[in-house]
């Protein structure tokens, strides 16, 4: 499974913390990476090219916020925020600027291992191979979105956000449905988490974000799928 | 309802008159100025109308001695005429004389009478202008004249009214003389001048005197108006500037003109303001301060924490294959760091509240679900102590706008004080609903809250009893967060109890947001909390 060795970058300039952080990934089965330096962080994505990263947003050098950015400009690899705060606009930003998810310290192994077995875990399939949203094709064997030769470089997170709304077009889903299917929460959650990845997949696959026609609003419920045109 | 309207005016108006310094200094100017105009007014008309009535009766008083010179002479003249008609002609002739003499004068009535009680021959007769002539002539006047000496040329006058043509009365003067006409006897020669001309002139004088005092009482009113505005206008300034200040608008001055004593008042009060600014950007400077202490505070805290956290778990997770020792250490290790991070997470929360830092994202939430979520999240503890957890929603089934975070806190909160304090018997938490605001009720049986403990139960780290075993772990800020929870809705959080009957925390939340309460749907405590039949058996 991909899942059993998946490589780990930890950004922390806490090495206590990253070392315990190590210590529980490699419990659970994962190989962890470490950067100390929001610097370095970037170079450190590079060398080891990892399947995910568990990024703080207080770091020396460039911030976290600056670090995701970056990550996320040259790659769609699933990015965990590790915050001390849960209410600021922090964590807007950082979801923002392309994190997939955070974490509030202080946290517990399990919520977090759950967190990054969530981002980890396969795409479900599908019985078909092929869906249409719009006027967008969706290839889940492929991970791929095309409108028609073009293809849209969507994040995991974006495409299996995309893909849960396409798989039942008639279906409207509320911010918690969003959550628990795509996020993996099981109770109460943030919904800025979804507010945060409808706007920035709408930047991506709607012609005009202002006026959507991929990701529609349901007025006080939530959002589904447009239409096959 | 026109009385009533008539004193809803009369109460403006006097409401008026106590906040308009304006309006009070003009109208009490306006007051003053009009009785002294009047006093002055009606001086002044009166000595015009008096000189202007002396001046024409001395003139007519002349005419007359004229008048009475000529008849006398044109009767002396023809004194050797003695037969009775040639003397009715004379008296004509002198008719016509006077008469033309003073045509020029106008409307002048003449007459020519005889002295009463006289001998002799009543030849000529009286001789008169019109008929009502000799009624004009007042008796007295007659009197006067006949008393006379016909040689003296004593002019007798007295003022009279004349009816006009068209109804009204005017002004006139009539004076007497006394004429001996040889042969015949003593006579009284009157002439009845019309002073309407006079009175005109008068009227017109007085028609001026109004209308110069009007515009007088115009131009003090108006003046008034304009300096009592110079005056009143800075000082209405400052009031409107100090409002802004004491509204939290530090930087706002009135502007400083001239050396008078309104820009002393201007100068001094800017001084007030600058130091006032001053002071108040230094505390909120230092609140500041303090804010982004208690948030370093929190990040530096927290993670530390995170890491004993994870380590502690690591160790809690293994602690099968440890020695007892070891194993129960791990334990308390696990469940203290979970205390010590609610207890920093509380904190953390009421020092965002003392440093107004909180803000309130409401969403529409169904407080029912809501409510039936916190329930299930407690109700394994609950069985633990044997209290069933009952819902009565008779209402409340809508969404109410309202953080779902805050309101699930405080709800888990009064909850869990339920539960610690129910002595294990039924809880109940009722929801209801009216037009305004939705209401959330707990009610426990249990021992209840004596009076003077109620009056302390929302401050911070407050135990009702220290010696009680708590199960759930509160940090005893819980409920003091709650109400600053409920307070920042624009809700309330209020407590009832009695000791041995249990007690009741009623939250009441406006339906929207930014509405104020005036009642809440559900009583304190609700109506149909009877104690549960053999609660105490459980």
């Amino acid at each position: 499974m991909r899942t059993m060795n998946a490589r780990i970058l930890v950004v922390d300039d806490d090495t206590a913390l990253a070392e315990m952080i190590g210590i529980v990934l490699r419990t659970e089965g994962f190989e962890p990476f470490f950067s100390s330096d929001g610097s370095e962080a970037v170079d450190a994505f590079h060398r080891t090219k990892p399947d995910l990263v568990l990024l703080d947003l207080m770091l020396p050098g460039i911030d976290g916020i600056e670090v995701c950015a970056r990550i996320r400009a040259e790659s769609g690899v699933p990015i965990i925020m590790l915050t001390a705060k849960s209410d600021t606009a922090d964590v807007v930003k950082g979801l923002e600027s392309g994190a997939d998810d955070y974490v509030v310290k202080p946290f517990n192994p399990k919520e977090l291992v759950a967190r990054i077995r969530t981002r980890l875990r396969p795409t479900p399939e599908g019985s078909t191979e092929i869906l249409q949203v719009g006027d967008l094709v969706l290839d889940i064997a492929g991970h791929e979105v095309r409108r028609g030769d073009t293809k849209i470089n969507l994040t995991p997170l974006e495409f299996e956000l995309l893909l849960a709304l396409a798989l039942k077009p008639q279906q409207v889903f509320t911010r918690e449905m969003l959550l628990e299917q795509v996020w993996g929460y099981h109770y109460k959650a943030d919904t800025r988490l979804v507010n945060v990845h409808v706007q920035r997949l709408r930047a991506k696959v709607e012609h005009d974000p202002d006026n959507p026609r991929i990701v529609m609003t349901v007025r006080g419920v939530g959002y589904r799928a447009g239409s096959i045109s | 309802m026109r009385d009533f309207d008539w004193r809803a005016g009369l109460a403006r108006l006097g409401g008026l008159w106590r906040r308009s310094l304006q309006l009070r200094t003009v109208a009490i100017t306006v007051v003053l100025s009009l009785l002294v105009i009047g006093v002055i007014g009606a001086y002044m008309a009166i000595s015009v109308g008096n000189s202007l009535f002396d001046s024409r009766r001395d003139q007519l008083l002349s005419a007359s001695s004229r008048a009475n010179v000529v008849v006398q002479n044109l009767f002396n003249s023809s004194a050797e005429q003695s037969a009775a008609s040639e003397i009715e002609g004379t008296t004509y002739a002198a008719f016509d004389l006077v008469s033309r003499s003073n045509a020029t004068t106008g409307g002048t009535l003449i007459a020519i009478l005889r002295s009463p009680d006289q001998e002799g021959p009543r030849v000529p007769g009286d001789l008169a202008s019109t008929s009502d002539t000799i009624d004009l002539i007042n008796p007295e006047l007659r009197a006067q004249v006949a008393d006379s000496e016909s040689g003296d040329r004593r002019m007798y006058w007295q003022s009279v009214s004349i009816p006009a043509e068209n109804g009204t009365i005017d002004p006139g003067i009539a004076i007497g003389s006394a004429l001996t006409i040889p042969n015949a006897g003593a006579y009284e020669l009157y002439l009845i001048y019309d002073l309407s001309d006079a009175q005109q002139t008068l009227d017109a004088v007085v028609g001026i005197l109004w209308f110069g005092g009007l515009a007088l009482l115009l131009l003090i009113g108006g003046v008034t108006y304009i300096v009592v505005r110079l005056v009143v206008g800075p000082v209405r300034l400052a009031a409107e500037v100090s409002q802004k200040l004491a509204a939290g608008q530090l930087e706002q001055r009135i502007p400083e003109r001239g050396e008078d004593v309104i820009a002393t008042l201007a100068r001094s009060f800017n001084g007030m303001a600058d130091s006032l600014q001053k002071q108040i950007v230094r505390l909120a400077t230092l609140s500041q301060i303090q804010q982004r202490f208690v948030s370093d505070v929190s990040h530096e805290l927290r993670t530390p924490l995170t890491t004993i956290r994870l380590a502690g778990d690591v160790l809690y997770d293994q602690r099968d294959g440890f020695p007892p020792a070891t194993a129960r250490t791990a334990e308390l290790l696990h469940t203290q760091v979970e205390r010590f991070e609610v207890l920093l997470a509380d904190l953390l929360e009421m020092s965002r509240y003392d440093a107004g830092a909180v803000e309130l994202s409401t969403e529409p939430t169904n407080l029912v679900h809501l409510v039936g979520d916190a329930i299930e999240s407690v109700s394994a503890v609950a069985d633990s102590k044997g209290s069933e957890l009952r819902l009565v929603a008779p209402g409340g089934h809508f969404e109410a706008d309202v953080e779902a975070r805050r309101i699930r806190r405080i709800l888990q909160n009064l909850l869990s004080n339920a539960i610690d304090h129910g002595e294990g018997r039924p809880i109940t938490v009722y929801v209801d609903s009216d037009s305004n605001g939705v209401a959330i009720a707990v009610r426990d049986f249990g021992i209840g809250i004596s009076a003077a403990a109620m009056e302390h139960v929302f401050d911070r780290f407050w135990r009702a009893d220290p010696s009680r075993q708590r199960t759930i772990g509160g940090t005893g800020l819980g409920l003091a967060i709650a109400l600053e929870d409920a307070a920042l809705h624009g809700g309330w959080l209020e407590v009832w109890s009695s000791p041995g009957q249990g007690s009741c925390f009623r939250l009441t939340l406006p339906r929207e947001r930014g509405g104020t309460l005036t009642s809440s749907p559900l009583q304190l405590p609700p109506a149909e909390s009877e104690p549960p039949e053999g609660g105490d058996d459980v």
